[in-house]
């Protein structure tokens, strides 16, 4: 991410996503639709739904917490890889090209958010994609689509019309572990 | 301002984004569109969720929510996706099957449709020679070939068709339609006030009433309150979660209308002009008062005297939501009689935010050359012993008692349609002994289920995205009519329950009543739906919808209900007639003693029925169940989370692993429902975990007949 001009700047997408995490049910079909949207083999997960249990009976507590890859800004998974199979779109997604990865696992002890997984059927490694072959159509990430509380908002940063844009405008949010340096791309309302 | 700058301050933590002057830029679209999928109706529960399948070379690669549903509003549930595994589950039924071992041995051959039907057919003969046709019992659960099947049993002559209901929610929607003439909707989108209890609608997906939910209670901020033995999900996200002590909650309820009439929190005007017998009720509460109540349900009378209060504050946006899935004691009719009432004299009647009777789409219908009505009555006697149920329906467990007893007569075949009696009925021993008794048993599946696997013929069904469905309407505040079609061609030999109805009607001489495809018959549907081009609209769309809530319809003087007295019946003198409590009496429930536990039940939301848990999707978030069971008990008994344990009713015994945890009372245990599979066609679930029927003992609700779920006590000993 060199400086770039003003109007570069503007004409760039940046994909990013909000997670009212208040609402998620832990109803796993993010899970389930992600995993047969890019057929992630089983035992494997892009995303997943943390759970937090505290407090003593009758007084419990207990939140859920959706995880995935961050689509970092400055990914220390790209920064490592040996191959170049990692990399970053010009909008901010992070991939992995299957072709050129060696399976050297370094990505995957690089990521501070344990969002990459070594395929046994491929011997690659794999993480979401924010379904870019979705996005590219014009379409939102399955998980995003099929959530019934509609916890997840996928949207353009740079977008000020998009419901993305108006969340992070108007609700106060925070992104996990910043000291990484990473720049995640997840925001988390409050 | 700069791209990186702008990115490191939003990045940086909690705060608010400063507004950005940028372009215009096109937003990602909110959803698929049509030409993205083929419209169906996801068939793994009873919601009717709408999809989109996307197909590629024949085959179904997704399957997408498809928004235009209001009532499910553009979502599809774990459940919903895993759908597309299970049409390429390779533990799936792929031809007909004849038994050659012994019944439950598992030894199977192969065998072809026209064996398949000759054979059947010919067993059903030789029970209607000897038994007549009410030697016949045709058992299903709902779906949109139910109505095949149905009338396969009618046409054969057998007056004992038998639907789920008694396993379901029989005893709600006789007790909603005791008091309203009808059963409504609670419009949980707009409430303001919201008491559920043991309904975990954040678990057990209903919709749109987990959506609304959602909506009501987290975006609008509307009160949540929940009674539940157990913490679930729904309790996490309610406001004030109280752990009831079981089979109290209609003293809870009680007190509520005893504080609301004390205190003059009623709806006046609206009570004087709909309901009758208004001043028998104020005067049946006077003893329940909080303070009463408290000693009953373990909730403190202060709360109890304030939720009062806070709910008729908020009404008519305020409901007591009336909760589906089996009852649960046997007084539950009474129970959910009294969360009528409560709810009838604080006026949310058909108004916003409270509860609205239920809009229809208009469908047509194929009409079938009508059959004789069956000669002998019921066997279990439903109008005899619950005049007031459903003799449509009939009552499972009472059916079973009779069947069991050869009383009044002797039934010696079963048919058995998309459900799996061993798992779905309680007293799995019985349900077994009843199978042994039947000289042949026939059902129709997608999988070897247990039921399946103690049968004479297995018919394989095809899969809900291989086959083409009648048209469904489902009522509600936002109504709908869906529609399910084939998306692809049947991967293996396998037929829609049509085809099956078919081919034995063909050998029983019944041909006749079934002397039509299922074009013909969809075409007659959608002619009458109240859009353009009915037919060609359900293809591409897939669903008709009402958008547009209408409220306040029977608001009107001239209005008469569809009860005795044409008015909201608070008093029923059709109950007190029939012999039963007019206002619900409470009693205090027997609770455990001798150090044993009381078995509740619940659903989560990748679980609900048992066929769900072979599902690798799925089952990779439930591999197993096991008995949650509180600290301090746990602590007495020497159990530690993991340990095995031996779990005994008076009718089973299961061996289960310990889950020591903190979210549920201590007086209770609870197993999630489908596990400990006898099917090893079942692989994943086949001896793992345990079935909860083995231990569920048999109970019903006195009024409907209705399976009562929570009335079994188990011993828990560390193996
Ligand atoms: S979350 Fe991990 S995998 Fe994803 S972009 Fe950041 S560092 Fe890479
Ligand atoms: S689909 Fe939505 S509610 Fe369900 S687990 Fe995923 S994020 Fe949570
Ligand atoms: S709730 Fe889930 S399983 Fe039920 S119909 Fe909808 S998508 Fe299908």
């Amino acid at each position: 991410m060199a400086t770039k001009t003003l109007k570069t700047a503007q004409s760039i997408r940046r994909f990013a996503m909000v997670i009212d995490a208040k609402k998620c049910i832990n109803c796993k079909a993010c899970v389930v639709a992600c995993k047969a949207e890019n057929q992630v083999p089983l035992g494997v997960f892009r995303n997943w739904i943390g759970e937090e249990a505290s407090g003593e009976y009758p007084r419990l507590r207990m939140s859920f917490d959706p995880e995935q890859c961050h689509h970092c800004a400055d990914p220390s998974c790209v920064r490592v890889c040996p191959t170049g199979a990692s990399w970053q779109r010009e909008d901010g997604i992070v991939l992995v090209k299957e072709d050129d990865c060696i399976g050297c696992k370094y990505c995957i002890i690089a990521c501070p958010y344990d969002a990459r997984y070594h395929n046994p059927e491929t011997h690659t490694v794999g993480k979401c994609t924010f379904c870019s072959h979705r996005v590219d159509r014009g379409e939102v990430p399955a998980c995003v689509e099929t959530c019934p509380s509609k916890v997840r908002v996928f949207g353009d940063l740079n977008d000020p019309k998009s419901q993305l844009h108006q969340l992070l405008a108007t609700r106060r949010y925070e992104v996990k572990n910043p000291q990484t340096g990473n720049g995640p791309q997840l925001y988390y309302l409050l | 301002m700069e791209r990186r700058t702008f990115m490191e301050i939003i990045g940086a933590g909690s705060m608010i984004l400063p507004p950005l002057a940028c372009n215009f830029r096109r937003p990602v679209a909110a959803g698929p569109t049509f030409l993205d999928g083929i419209a169906t109706t996801c068939e793994l529960c009873p919601n009717k969720c709408s999809v989109l399948a996307v197909v590629k070379d024949g085959h179904i690669t997704k399957l997408n929510p498809n928004p235009e549903n209001p009532k499910s509003r553009g979502m599809l549930c774990a459940r919903g996706n895993a759908a597309v595994q299970q049409v390429y589950d390779p533990d799936r039924l792929k031809q007909p099957l004849i038994r050659v071992g012994a019944r439950g041995e598992g030894k199977w051959r192969p065998a072809s449709w026209d064996e398949a039907f000759d054979y059947t057919a010919k067993k059903l003969s030789d029970i209607k020679a000897k038994h007549g046709p009410e030697g016949t019992l045709w058992s299903s659960t709902e779906g949109f070939q139910e109505i095949f099947f149905k009338n396969l049993g009618q046409a054969f002559g057998s007056p004992n068709v038998m639907r789920h209901p008694s396993l379901c929610l029989a005893s709600v929607n006789l007790a909603y339609s005791m008091t309203f003439g009808t059963v409504p909707s609670f419009d949980l989108l707009n409430a303001d006030y919201v008491i559920m209890s043991g309904a975990n609608r954040f678990e057990s997906i209903i919709t749109p009433d987990t959506m609304d939910l959602i909506g009501g209670t987290m975006e609008r901020k509307a009160k949540l309150i929940y009674l539940d033995p157990r913490f679930t999900v729904t309790a996490s996200k309610a406001d004030e979660w109280y752990p009831i002590k079981p089979g109290t909650d209609m003293a809870f309820i009680l007190a509520m209308m005893n504080v609301i009439i004390t205190e003059n929190r009623y709806d006046k005007a609206f009570v004087e002009s709909v309901t009758v017998g208004f001043e028998q009720l104020a005067e049946h509460v006077k003893p329940y008062t909080p303070e009463w109540a408290e000693g009953e349900t373990e909730i403190p009378a202060q709360d109890i005297a304030r939720i009062a209060r806070a709910f008729s504050d908020a009404a008519p946006r305020a409901v007591f939501y009336a909760g589906r899935r089996s009852s649960w004691y046997q007084n539950d009719f009474q129970m959910r009689r009294a969360q009528a009432l409560l709810n009838a004299i604080v006026g949310n009647w058909d108004r916003q935010g409270g509860m609205v009777p239920n809009q229809k789409i208009a469908k047509g219908e194929f009409l079938v050359l009508p059959w004789d009505d069956p000669k002998a009555s019921r066997v279990d006697e439903v109008e005899k012993a619950f005049p007031l149920a459903s003799a449509k329906d009939g009552v499972y467990l009472p059916l079973r008692e009779n069947v069991l007893k050869g009383q009044p007569y002797p039934v010696k075949g079963w048919m058995i349609y998309k459900q799996d009696p061993l798992h779905a009925l309680p007293d799995q021993g019985k349900t077994m002994k009843m199978l042994d008794q039947m000289e042949f048993v026939g059902v129709i599946d997608i999988a070897m289920s247990d039921t399946a696997w103690y049968a004479d013929v297995v018919f394989p069904e095809s899969h809900y995205l291989e086959r083409t469905d009648p048209i469904e309407v489902m009522p509600g505040i936002w109504p709908a009519a869906v529609y399910r079609q084939q998306v692809v061609k049947p991967i293996h030999d396998t037929k829609p329950c049509l085809e099956i109805a078919q081919g034995l009607a063909k050998r029983l001489g019944l041909s006749d009543y079934f002397d039509y495809t299922i074009e013909q018959w969809v075409e007659a549907e959608a002619k009458e739906l109240p859009v353009q081009n009915g037919l060609a609209h359900m293809k591409q769309r897939g669903v008709v919808a009402v958008s547009q809530p209408k409220y306040g319809a029977t608001l009107n003087p001239v209005h008469r209900f569809l009860t005795k007295s044409g008015k909201i019946e608070i008093f029923s003198e059709r109950l007190k007639e029939a012999g039963q409590d007019p206002l619900p009496v409470y009693t205090t429930p027997v609770q455990p003693s001798g150090g044993r536990f009381r078995l509740v039940l619940g659903r989560k939301a990748t679980i609900t029925h048992a066929t769900l848990t072979n599902l690798p999707w799925l089952h990779e978030h439930n591999p197993e169940n096991d008995l949650w069971i509180h600290p301090e008990p746990a602590a007495k008994l020497n159990i530690r989370s993991g340990d095995l344990l031996d779990v005994s009713s008076s009718v089973g015994q299961v061996r289960i692993k310990a889950r020591v945890t903190q979210e549920i009372r201590p007086d209770c245990v609870f197993m999630l429902h489908g596990f400990g599979k006898k099917s090893p066609w079942l692989k994943r679930v086949h001896n793992v975990g345990a079935a909860d029927s083995v231990l569920l003992e048999t109970a019903w609700d006195k009024v409907s007949g209705n399976a009562a779920m929570h009335e079994t006590f188990v011993k828990v000993v560390k193996v």
